[in-house]
Parts: C-alpha cells; sequence; structure tokens
C-alpha cells in the first residue's frame, strides 16, 4: 500500500484554524495532524520527529504547515525547521499563519494588476495606506508593498506608537521601508487619504473604515482593495464583488477602481491550493512564505 | 475529485469525546478535526474560518459539532455559530454536550413508546419527575417531555438549584412556552403519588428512586434510567431492560435501562450526523431535532 500524505499542522494557538484544516484537506492531503499551543523552541525537535519516522521517500508524502496569528513568529517557525532538516531526511515548509500570507500576497497581486492595467503604475513610487496594518494581513501586506517599492504606511486605529513599533520591528526584520501612521477618526484619514495612491484595507471583518465622505477627500486614489467579506465592507461603496469595478465615491479622484474581497479570496484560494499542492508534487524541499506567496500570486492574477 | 466531508468538533473540554468521534466516522464524515478548551467568544472566529474556506459547494461537505458539558453553554455556543454565517457561506451546525441531547431523546423517545405500547396513551398530560434532573441529560429530557405535552418537574437534591434549572428550560430552552417546575429530593413521596412517569437521570452509582416508593406510586406507568453502572438509579431496573415489568409496582409500570435508552441514542445521534452529511441547506440541530429522529426511529423499526 502506497504511504498516505501527512500534513502535521503546527499551530502556536490553542486550536488550529479551521481555515487552514479545510484548504489542507481540499488541497489533497490524506491526514491532517494538528499540533497547538507549539512553542518555538519546539520546533527543532518536532521537525526531527517528522522527518525520522519516515523513509526519504516516505517524507516526500509528508509536508509541515505553520499556522497560527503571529506574522513574525509564523516566519521564526519557518526558519527554525530549515536547520533541523537532515539531507535526505527533509520535508517541505509552509508558513500561512490565518491564511495572512497568501490573503496579504493576493491582495497586493490585485491591487497591482489593476494600477498596472488601469493606471499604467507600478507599486514602485506609489503611495499605499494600509488600513487595519497591525495585524496580520496588514503587516504582511505592507511588507510586500514595501519591499516591491511603494512609500507604505501602516496605519494603526488607535496608537502611533503601536504603529511604528510595528514598522521598526518588521522593517528590520525583511529590509522594508515602512511608515508608521494613526487615524482615530474620519479627519485624521482624510488627511493620510488626500494624496494616497493606493489603499489596502485589511482591517478587522465587518468594520467600515472608508466611508464615502472620506473617500471624496482622495485626490489621487487609483486603486483600493479589501479583503472584509462581512458586511459592512470595509470600504463604502466598494462591493466583495468588485473586481477592477469603478470606485464612485472617491468623486475628486480621476478613474479609481476597487477590488473587493471575494476577488481577492479568489486568487488567494488558488494560492493557497497551489502552494499546498506544491508541497506534495516537489522534488526538493520548499520553505514558502510570503514573499513566495507574492511571486506566485502574480503568476495568478 | 469530490471534496472530503470535514467536521470540526469544537468543545469548551481538554478532550473530545471519542464517542463523538467514533459516532462522526462512522455516519460518514472523512476528517473529524479537534478543536479543544473552546471559550464560546471564539465561536465566531472559528466559524467563519470555515465558511470562508471553501465554496458554496465544499461548504455543503463541511459542519460543525458542539460538545462540551453544558447545556446553555451549547445552545448559546450554537445561537453565535448560526448568528456568524454569512450566506451563501454557511454550514450546518450540531449541538450535543455530553451526547446529552441525543441520550435525553433517546429516552423520552423510549418512553413515549411505552404509554403506547403498554398504555395506550402519549405524553399529553402525564405527570413526569425528572429525578437528579438538574444535569444535562435531566434539563433536555425535561425540556422535551414538556413540549409533548408533559407536566414536568425536575427534582434536585437543592431546591434553589432545581428552581432555578426549571427556569432555564421553561424560558431558555423552551423558549417561554412551556412550564417546567421543580421539587425537592425530599418530598419526593409526595409527588410519586401522581407521577406517571419517571427518569433518573442523576450521577452514575446513586440510587434515586426507592422500592419502597416505586410500591407506593399509584399511577405509575414507565420508568426510565440512564445509568448503566451499578447500584441503578431506580431501585430494580437493569441496564438490559426493555419495557420490562417493574419490580413491585402496583401499577403494573414498566422500566427502560440506559442500553434499551443508549440504542435509540445512537440512532439519534447517528441520523443527526447523517442528516448534515446530506442536507443542501445548513441545519442548526439539538435536542428538538434529536427527539425528532428518535421518533422516527421508533416509527420505522415498529
Amino acid at each position: 500500500m502506497s504511504k498516505r500524505s501527512i500534513l502535521h499542522m503546527f499551530d502556536p494557538m490553542p486550536n488550529n484554524s479551521p481555515f487552514d484544516v479545510n484548504m489542507a484537506l481540499d488541497a489533497g492531503f490524506d491526514v491532517l495532524m494538528p499540533y497547538s499551543n507549539v512553542k518555538l523552541e519546539s520546533i527543532h525537535n518536532l521537525t526531527q520527529d517528522v522527518i525520522f519516522s519516515r523513509s526519504p521517500s516516505g517524507v516526500k508524502k509528508t509536508a509541515i504547515f505553520i499556522g497560527g496569528r503571529d506574522m513574525g513568529l509564523a516566519i521564526d517557525m519557518l526558519e527554525a525547521c530549515k536547520p533541523a532538516m537532515v539531507p535526505p531526511f527533509q520535508v517541505s515548509v509552509f508558513a500561512d499563519p490565518s491564511g495572512a500570507y497568501t490573503t496579504a500576497a493576493a491582495l497586493v497581486a490585485c491591487v497591482e494588476a489593476s494600477l498596472g492595467k488601469i493606471h499604467g503604475k507600478s507599486l514602485a513610487g506609489s503611495k499605499a495606506l494600509v488600513f487595519g496594518g497591525t495585524g496580520p494581513v496588514g503587516i504582511a501586506t505592507g511588507v510586500i508593498a514595501s519591499l516591491q517599492g511603494a512609500e507604505t504606511y501602516l496605519v494603526d486605529h488607535l496608537s502611533l506608537d503601536t504603529a511604528n513599533d510595528v514598522v521598526k520591528q518588521y522593517n528590520r526584520r525583511f529590509n522594508a521601508h515602512m511608515l508608521g501612521a494613526v487615524a482615530h477618526n474620519d479627519a485624521e484619514k482624510a488627511a493620510l487619504l488626500a494624496d494616497a495612491d493606493i489603499v489596502f484595507c485589511t482591517a478587522k471583518a465587518g468594520i467600515r473604515v472608508l466611508s464615502a465622505a472620506v473617500l471624496a477627500q482622495a485626490r489621487q486614489l487609483k486603486v483600493a482593495g479589501d479583503v472584509n467579506a462581512v458586511p459592512p465592507s470595509g470600504i463604502e461603496g466598494l462591493d466583495f464583488n468588485h473586481s477592477a469595478t469603478p470606485l464612485l465615491n472617491a468623486i475628486q479622484a480621476e478613474n479609481p477602481v476597487g477590488v473587493g474581497a471575494l476577488s481577492i479570496g479568489n486568487i488567494k484560494y488558488k494560492l493557497q491550493q497551489t502552494l499546498l499542492k506544491s508541497l506534495l508534487e516537489t522534488e526538493t524541499p520548499l520553505f514558502i512564505d510570503f514573499r513566495d506567496a507574492f511571486e506566485k500570486a502574480r503568476t495568478l492574477v | 475529485m469530490e471534496k472530503p466531508f470535514i467536521l470540526h468538533m469544537l468543545t469548551t473540554a481538554k478532550n473530545l469525546s471519542p464517542f463523538d468521534v467514533n459516532m462522526a466516522m462512522d455516519a460518514g464524515w472523512i476528517s473529524a478535526v479537534p478543536y479543544i478548551n473552546v471559550e464560546p467568544s471564539e465561536v465566531r472566529g472559528l466559524v467563519q474560518d470555515a465558511i470562508f474556506s471553501r465554496s458554496p459547494k465544499g461548504l455543503l461537505r463541511t459542519a460543525i459539532f458542539i460538545g462540551g458539558r453544558e447545556t446553555k453553554q451549547a445552545m448559546d455556543m450554537l445561537k453565535m455559530a448560526k448568528n456568524s454565517m454569512v450566506p451563501p457561506f454557511e454550514v450546518s451546525v450540531f449541538a450535543d454536550p455530553s451526547g446529552a441531547f441525543t441520550t435525553a431523546a433517546g429516552m423520552v423517545a423510549a418512553v413515549e413508546k411505552e404509554l403506547q405500547d403498554k398504555f395506550h396513551t402519549t405524553l399529553e398530560g402525564k405527570n413526569v419527575l425528572a429525578l437528579g434532573g438538574t444535569g444535562p441529560v435531566g434539563q433536555a429530557a425535561a425540556v422535551i417531555a414538556a413540549q409533548a405535552g408533559a407536566a414536568v418537574r425536575i427534582i434536585g437534591r437543592q431546591l434553589d438549584k432545581a428552581e432555578r434549572i426549571a427556569e432555564l428550560c421553561s424560558e431558555e430552552f423552551g423558549d417561554g412556552k412551556i412550564n417546567v417546575s421543580a421539587g425537592a429530593d425530599a418530598d419526593k413521596a409526595e409527588y410519586m403519588k401522581t407521577a406517571d412517569v419517571v427518569f433518573a437521570t442523576g450521577a452514575a452509582g446513586i440510587e434515586l428512586l426507592s422500592a419502597e416508593l416505586i410500591a407506593a406510586a399509584p399511577q405509575l406507568k414507565v420508568v426510565a434510567d440512564v445509568n448503566a453502572v451499578p447500584p441503578a438509579g431506580i431501585a430494580g431496573v437493569d441496564a438490559f431492560d426493555n419495557g420490562k415489568p417493574l419490580a413491585g409496582s402496583i401499577s403494573g409500570a414498566v422500566a427502560l435501562g440506559a442500553l434499551a435508552i443508549g440504542n435509540i441514542k445512537y440512532q439519534a445521534q447517528s441520523r443527526l450526523l447523517k442528516r448534515m452529511l446530506e442536507s443542501d441547506t445548513p441545519l442548526f440541530l439539538h435536542f428538538e431535532h434529536a427527539f425528532d429522529v428518535a421518533r422516527e426511529f421508533i416509527r420505522t423499526t415498529n
């Protein structure tokens, strides 16, 4: 009997995410094994237990998934897996905490595509705002956009210190150049939005971040992307099925368009499926983080 | 390739019950994934993670099971789960904390059958005593029987607790449409004078109804005991009893033991788990639905 494929799902949270579980089973893994409350210092031993219990042909049908809610911790765990491998006993590892990496990769890839197609621009040289910027999707979005050359602001809704702390930490880690900002109210949002080219909305589901009145202050907005699928949408007038659809509420801007959660979700879904399947198909072990996810997302849009 | 059937199993306890896991697998779910120590406040996040990671077509092959130990908590979690759906992204949810809903449903359906077979009557208007009735099985059984028209009294050692639980059953689980009352264990002898039916759902190993009280009950018809561990919760009831005359009863009462009830419970739980597999609309299942399928099982096997 041929060996079944096994995905070991390491998660620092008390439980795995049902999101990751559905995705992994749909990608074709036969068996999922959840590991919850995993600590960074346990990764080495867990990884070696994974690799030394199957033959080199068996480990090809074995992979590790790293979940959780913490974007930085997931990267640390991914890095901690690498030195634990002992070739030919090695497996692929895919980090995607709460799907944040693939969501961010799909969001930036969708926005980038609309920016190029409709406005003939690239991310480099554009000013981008990430609302909900200090959450996992927001941080990954900001890092990807910044690494593509956008002047990227991570916007927190409560505290400039929080935004600046996050920015400092992730700039150092990934050689990015993000900036921190805070927007407590509509006036502060409008001020930030006045000369922004791009808006990424990665705030909590069901929270309206930008009202029509605020959008009316945007003078050079080109593309807005919103990952919120639970009504109301994060950006007023941007529906979850919009796909490079005119964003009518930004009345001062020239031909602004919006990309909604469903369009982004479709790419994200394909992306996560492609990456999960690649774990089973690869001959040499893969180590996948959000940067790899973005490169793959670009080929999908 | 068709997507695999995935059951996300949430519990507030430290572990799932292996009972529920076996039942889920046997009902046809391909993957049963545990989520333990779940706080009610986490339900929304977990549900939305589950619904937003499959297409509406894939979601027909996805469901959520809510375990745990507590009736009210499980019902609250079921409500929260229902409110977290974003149509067309929605899945079925089935609450059965400690198997209490399906156990209660199995017991009440079995009692109803005995009333019909041996006494040609129904639960309508019958006086039911739920002994040790403040636990999860007693609560659900009280509500189900009251909804079927019985006058149910929950008996507990502490009257104030029994009163609190009776009110919870009437107002919360019965939606204010039923009236479950309460009584103290010390007054049991008095209540037995008018009791038609007795449920024993107390902790294992405690005798809740003595031979003397049985002998002194003038209109007792059916007794049901969910306790499978000796001594029996009702004197003289054996776990295998399935409509056997109750020793010492002057009114010709019959007995239902834990295994007879357990068989119907098993069928009810299995049918609800399968119903979620087959339904093309989301279902939100609890003790009422468990009672429906338990009755259906009894009807179709008679």
